[in-house]
């Protein structure tokens, strides 16, 4: 664009008659549009007499640059009966023509808007309210939804539960097992560098059994479901959605929640103590393998510890959490995915979302009930 | 009359199916041109081959005067800031609202500053008859006869001279259809913009083209004036002329 520099002026400006006749030259395009708005500030026109347009220098002439010179003009106050245009090459004429009557709406923010501290601040709230408002909703809906499926359980989906409890629960073995096999094994290592102090390294196995059985391994699987099979939950409802596909099942009379959400919530009921269940028994095996390599505790000894530790009630609280847990993954997970509007990005932000919200509510019901059991004594 | 487009034998195979066996057309600047033929003739395949998306299976295809298929990357890169694309259902990034979609051009491509691009932006949506409010919205929220603007707007953004068009008015209604092609006119006739674009709609063939090129079974099976395509004796374009009312 070395050429453009040269004809660096742009716009001259000349008193002939009673007007200001505004000369324009060189390449009015949009690459030098930023130049173009400089050199019209210069000249510091004023409203005050008649302009002329003469256009009989000009090379090219495009709407950016047509736009920035009317804008202007208008800017500095004038009127459409105070320009008038001369010399212009007839499809230039027209172009201004175009720009000057459509350029009278006037221009929209390019910025969807920044918001203070304060208006983020209670938007989130808001948000936080409504969504919890939704889920509430939601709960009520899907219980309806339940109750009917009761009076004619001819319609419960068995074959969509079954498969989706193979991708909730069976896919999700390997991981729940690794993980929990690898806690059991930090813990226990933690414990026994400590309990090794006071020559009490058996008790590590009663750390383990209840520590896994009763906290670790159902927080640490609803946590992994939340992020395996919530997300999938969400994208794959809000796909549907997306594609309208849900509208499309209640077009053909059929109820969207008793398609989609009950067999996921029913798989993921069934699923969770089963994985909690594995859970517990990979932790205890991982403090065992600890306990045999690094704290010289048989297996056999650890293994009585385990029994004498950990009474029944401990391993049914544990596994007992895990359907409460698996409804408020499964509840929070459907009703993003029904949430999501019809664009991509509210897929994206429903998916993040409900893992956040699932292992934020996982956390907090298992608050809940530690104490609640605590209070209760048991 | 200067040449802006031209196709020359085209060739393309996906496995054993033949989608074009030797198209060959040019277009000159300024013309607004319609490329029609039955679902599956290969329309939007050519499209995408003339704007450097898809590669020929052989052929030539010179847009500009660069050779899209043998020149080099850089080359190419120049040459999009020459030609605006409307895609079907008009591509928005559906994370940007209206107006950040239109400015994402400027953004890109111009090194001007902000200050300007907001009130460019703000005409560019004014120019293809969008309302001031909808620069603030998401494309979620406009109506399809809406987002076809936007994306319109968002192709104009880098002044091209070319503009390419995939079934612009498919999903309008037939009102907001005659209003978006009387604007594709106005606009090519105001800016002399050459406009190339793929369509089913016989009501804007025969409103705003200048031209049309008839694809069938891989080859061009007419060329020329709307009045003069429609008198071929070609069973299918007798059939697709005969379905206007
Ligand atoms: N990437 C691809 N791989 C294999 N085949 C393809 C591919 N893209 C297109 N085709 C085939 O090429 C043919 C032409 O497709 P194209 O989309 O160009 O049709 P069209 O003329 O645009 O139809 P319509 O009017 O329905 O949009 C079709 O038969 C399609 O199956
Ligand atoms: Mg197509």
């Amino acid at each position: 664009m070395a050429e453009n520099l040269t004809s660096a002026s742009w716009v001259e400006c000349r008193v002939e008659d009673d007007s200001d006749v505004l000369y324009l030259t060189g390449v009015w395009r949009l690459a030098n549009v930023a130049a173009i708005a400089g050199r019209l500030r210069e000249l510091g026109l004023h409203a005050r007499t008649r302009f002329v347009l003469d256009g009989s220098k000009l090379e090219t002439l495009d709407t950016a640059a047509g736009f920035i010179l009317l804008r202007h003009l208008a800017d500095v106050g004038c009127t459409q009966a105070m320009v008038s245009a001369r010399g212009f090459d007839a499809r230039y004429q027209r172009l201004l023509e175009l720009v000057h009557e459509r350029m009278t709406t006037p221009p929209s923010a390019a910025h969807s808007g920044h918001q203070g501290l304060l208006q983020r601040v209670g938007a989130t709230v808001l948000a936080v309210v409504r969504m919890l408002k939704m889920h509430v909703d939601f709960v009520g809906v899907v219980t309806l939804e339940l109750l009917s499926l009761v009076r004619r359980p001819g319609r419960f989906r068995t074959k969509e539960t079954v498969s989706q409890f193979e991708a909730v629960c069976i896919d999700a073995v390997p991981i729940v097992a690794l993980v929990n096999f690898l806690i059991g094994v930090v813990i226990a290592y933690v414990l026994g560098v400590q309990a090794q102090r006071y020559g009490a390294t058996l008790f590590v196995a009663d750390g383990i059994a209840l520590g896994i059985c009763r906290e670790l391994s159902p927080i640490l699987s609803s946590v992994l479901v939340a992020g395996r099979s919530g997300a999938a939950f969400t994208a794959q409802i809000g796909t549907m959605k997306v594609e309208d596909e849900i509208d499309a099942i209640s077009t053909l009379g059929l109820s969207p929640i008793q398609v989609l959400v009950i067999p996921r919530l029913v798989a993921l009921m069934v699923a969770l103590p089963l994985l909690v269940f594995v859970g517990d028994a990979a932790g205890i095996a991982g403090g065992l393998l600890v306990g045999n390599w690094q704290l010289d505790i048989a297996p056999q000894v650890f293994m009585d510890r385990v029994h004498a530790a950990l009474e029944l009630r401990h391993f049914v609280i544990g596994i007992a959490k895990a359907p409460v847990f698996a409804v408020v993954v499964a509840i929070i997970a459907c009703g993003m995915g029904l949430q999501v509007s019809r664009d991509a990005r509210s897929l994206g932000q429903n998916t993040t979302s409900t893992v956040v919200q699932c292992i934020v509510w996982v956390i907090i019901l298992d608050a809940a009930f530690a104490v609640a059991f605590q209070r209760m004594r048991i | 009359m200067e040449r802006v487009l031209s196709v020359e034998s085209l060739v393309t195979r996906f496995g054993a199916q033949v989608v074009h066996d030797g198209v060959s057309f040019g277009v000159e600047r300024g013309e607004v041109l319609a490329l029609i033929g039955g679902s599956g003739s290969g329309k939007s395949v050519l499209l995408r081959e003339i704007i450097g998306l898809v590669r020929p299976t052989a052929g030539r295809i010179e847009l500009l005067g660069t050779d899209v298929w043998q020149s080099e990357p850089y080359a190419m890169d120049e040459l999009r800031g020459h030609f605006g694309v409307l895609f079907q259902d008009g591509a928005l990034f559906s994370s940007l609202t209206v107006a950040e979609n239109v400015a994402v051009p400027f953004v890109e491509h111009t090194d001007l500053p902000r200050d300007l691009i907001a009130p460019l932006v703000g005409f560019k949506l004014a120019l293809v008859g969008l309302p001031p409010d909808a620069g603030a919205k998401f494309p979620a929220q406009l109506s399809g006869g809406m987002r076809k603007r936007a994306a319109l707007a968002r192709a104009l953004a880098l002044e091209p001279d070319l503009l390419f068009l995939d079934e612009p008015t498919s999903g309008l209604d037939p009102v907001g259809a005659r209003e978006f092609y009387r604007l594709l006119r106005a606009l090519a006739d105001s800016l002399g913009l050459t406009v190339f674009f793929l369509t089913h709609d016989l009501d804007m063939l025969v409103a705003i083209a200048d031209r049309v090129i008839a694809l069938a079974a891989g080859r061009v099976i007419a060329d020329g004036p709307v009045a003069a395509v429609r008198k071929s004796d070609d069973p299918w374009l007798q059939e697709y002329f005969a379905s206007r009312a």
